[in-house]
């Protein structure tokens, strides 16, 4: 595919996500008075952002910058104070549960602990094949459980894990299986878009990067859109398309990871790349 | 061997009760003042090292053969008690886990000065003033307030300044650090480490320091373990790993790790029919 690189302005792909002004704050019951409402913080303060269609945009920022609680709007785990977002041109920022009912086999998640977001009691087989059994899938509505389990099965064969694996709990898994099974889990009802929250974080570096490749070659075959929150700029820039960076509820960069890491606009920015270890020797890297 | 060693493992082996090894024959020394890395991928055995020099191996796991030298002390020859004080005097952990490696229903104060005060002796006020002198050390502001504080009232990054400040505090010859960044975001790890690194050259303490980050050891450590099931695969100089790795496992971890500055090196995972040829390896070793 050639893509313009002089000029940045085109965008080919039409946006999955528009998002418009997008405000949320928590109450701070740290300092509530008594008798009165607890005082605001600002997490997101004005947001506007698109996430193209089929491609994976990276969302970075240190901790408490807002990129989770952004990841959580998107997908509706929460409701923002103001602002729209935009799902194919459909506003689904003030719906009810009842309303976002339909939409929500579109929209799954990736967790960062894949202990803790994989029931411990189930077998893997049935951890994949829950949201299969919430779901009219295709034309046929409420499909069998002997379907659903080979379906979980064909998703679980997706993410390179063999059927045995099925059978297994999640605490018989490493640590990159277990993020194989939440991947499949997210893929199972074919999505158009995922929400990857600090997936590879918990892992060493080989089982990152069968994590990463996994994801990426995912996000081709099956026409995803992925939101990738992550810390390292290091693992953004191999797998993400596009990147925004994100300080105290702000956008400070967004564009094509080949923009921003050519030409960082924003002191944070370069203060993240240079807060990361690259693994070659360098003496005044402390100072 | 050298008596000056802050720590030298000779041909340490540890197992399950079943049996099932977790370290073969690991063989290292850590001189006065230096910074060795531990690296490998998870279940490598990195972590158990540590354990095992510290005394504190999960039960199901027992040293079954080779020898620990603390500062020249043979710890097997010391009966538990013994070998407890031993420790105690001469060894500090930084754990991984910042929120679970905290008493949540004591404040900090004590939490940092007990040792002190028990183990090596120090007057409360001694103790007390050391505890605010490192806090202020590692940049925590306000450590009066930091002191009388529980540790839920505390992020994350401040509490992993805290029990750096702990482990620093009695001026210990050896630290195992266990992961002590993982849990943090990159600029936050940044300021860890750098810390990490002034204590250590002001206060003279080798370090064992545990991590799978490749980045993390080019910067910190001047020695290098590479481990793989249990096994030293490679013992090196930081600079020889970095420039001349000579065991294709090191290479591999070094691909592994991702780099923003050089986007045209796609990095791939340590390839299966090389961990397939060490696992065939060390197999055979086993059987002799």
């Amino acid at each position: 595919m050639a893509v313009p690189l002089t000029c940045p302005q085109t965008d080919p792909a039409p946006a999955l996500f528009s998002v418009r002004g997008l405000r949320l704050s928590f109450p701070d019951s740290a300092h509530k008075p008594l008798f009165a409402p607890a005082p605001r913080i600002e997490v997101l303060k004005g947001l506007d952002l698109d996430l193209p269609k089929g491609q994976i945009t990276g969302i970075v920022g240190e901790s408490g910058s807002g990129k989770s609680t952004l990841g959580r709007v998107l997908v509706r785990l929460m409701r923002p104070d103001a602002g729209q977002v935009l799902l194919n041109g459909q506003d689904i920022s003030t719906l009810n549960e009842a309303a976002l009912r339909p939409l929500r086999r579109n929209l799954q998640m990736i967790f960062q602990d894949p202990m803790s977001s994989l029931n411990p009691r189930h077998k893997v087989w049935r951890i994949v094949a829950a949201p299969l059994a919430r779901y009219e899938c295709g034309s046929a509505p409420q499909i069998g459980l002997a379907e659903r389990r080979d379906q979980a099965l064909r998703a679980l064969e997706r993410v390179g894990l063999d059927p045995g694996f099925g059978e297994r709990y999640p605490h018989e898994l490493s640590g990159g299986q277990r993020q194989r099974v939440g991947i499949a889990r997210a893929i199972a009802l074919e999505p158009e878009f995922i929400l990857a929250d600090e997936i590879v974080s918990g892992l060493d570096v080989s089982s990152q990067a069968q994590v990463l490749s996994l994801l990426k070659s995912l996000a081709q075959e099956m026409n995803l859109t992925i939101a990738f929150i992550s810390h390292d700029l290091s693992v953004i820039r191999h797998l993400c398309d596009n990147v925004i960076v994100l300080n105290r509820g702000e956008i400070l960069e967004n564009g094509s990871v080949e923009q921003v890491f050519s030409a960082p606009q924003s002191d944070i920015t370069r203060l993240l790349l240079d807060a990361i270890p690259l693994p070659e020797l360098d003496d005044k890297w402390f100072d | 061997m050298t008596m000056s060693s802050t720590l030298n493992i000779q041909n340490l082996t540890v197992s399950l009760r079943s049996g099932l090894p977790l370290l073969g024959q690991v063989n290292l020394t850590l001189e006065p003042g230096e910074v060795r890395a531990l690296v490998g991928e998870s279940g490598a055995g990195k972590s158990m090292i540590g354990k095992a020099v510290l005394g504190t191996l999960p039960p199901a796991a027992r040293v079954s053969g080779g020898q620990i030298f603390l500062r020249g002390q043979a710890l097997d020859r010391l009966n538990a008690a013994q070998r407890r004080h031993c420790v105690a005097q001469s060894a500090a952990l930084i754990p991984q886990d910042p929120l679970t490696a905290l008493n949540p229903v004591r404040r900090i104060a004590p939490q940092i000065t007990d040792p002190l005060t028990r183990i090596h002796g120090w007057s409360t006020e001694r103790a007390q003033a050391r505890a605010l002198d490192l806090l202020e050390r590692v940049e925590i502001r306000d450590p009066a307030r930091v002191m009388r504080s529980y540790p839920h009232e505390l992020s994350g990054g401040m509490r992993q300044r805290i029990l750096i400040a702990a482990a620093f505090a009695p001026s210990p010859p050896l630290i195992v650090a266990d992961e002590p960044t993982t849990a943090l975001d990159v600029t936050v790890q940044k300021q860890i480490l750098k810390l990490i690194r002034e204590l250590q050259k002001e206060v003279g303490t080798a370090v064992l320091f545990v991590t799978h980050d490749m980045g993390v050891v080019a910067k910190i450590s001047q020695k290098v373990s590479v481990l793989f099931q249990g096994r030293v695969m490679e013992d090196a100089t930081t600079e020889a790993i970095f420039t001349n790795p000579t065991h294709p496992y090191t290479r591999a971890l070094i691909a592994a790790t991702p780099s923003y500055a050089d986007p045209s090196r796609s990095f791939s995972p340590v390839p299966a029919e090389l961990i397939a040829q060490m696992k065939s390896e060390i197999a055979k070793e086993e059987v002799w």
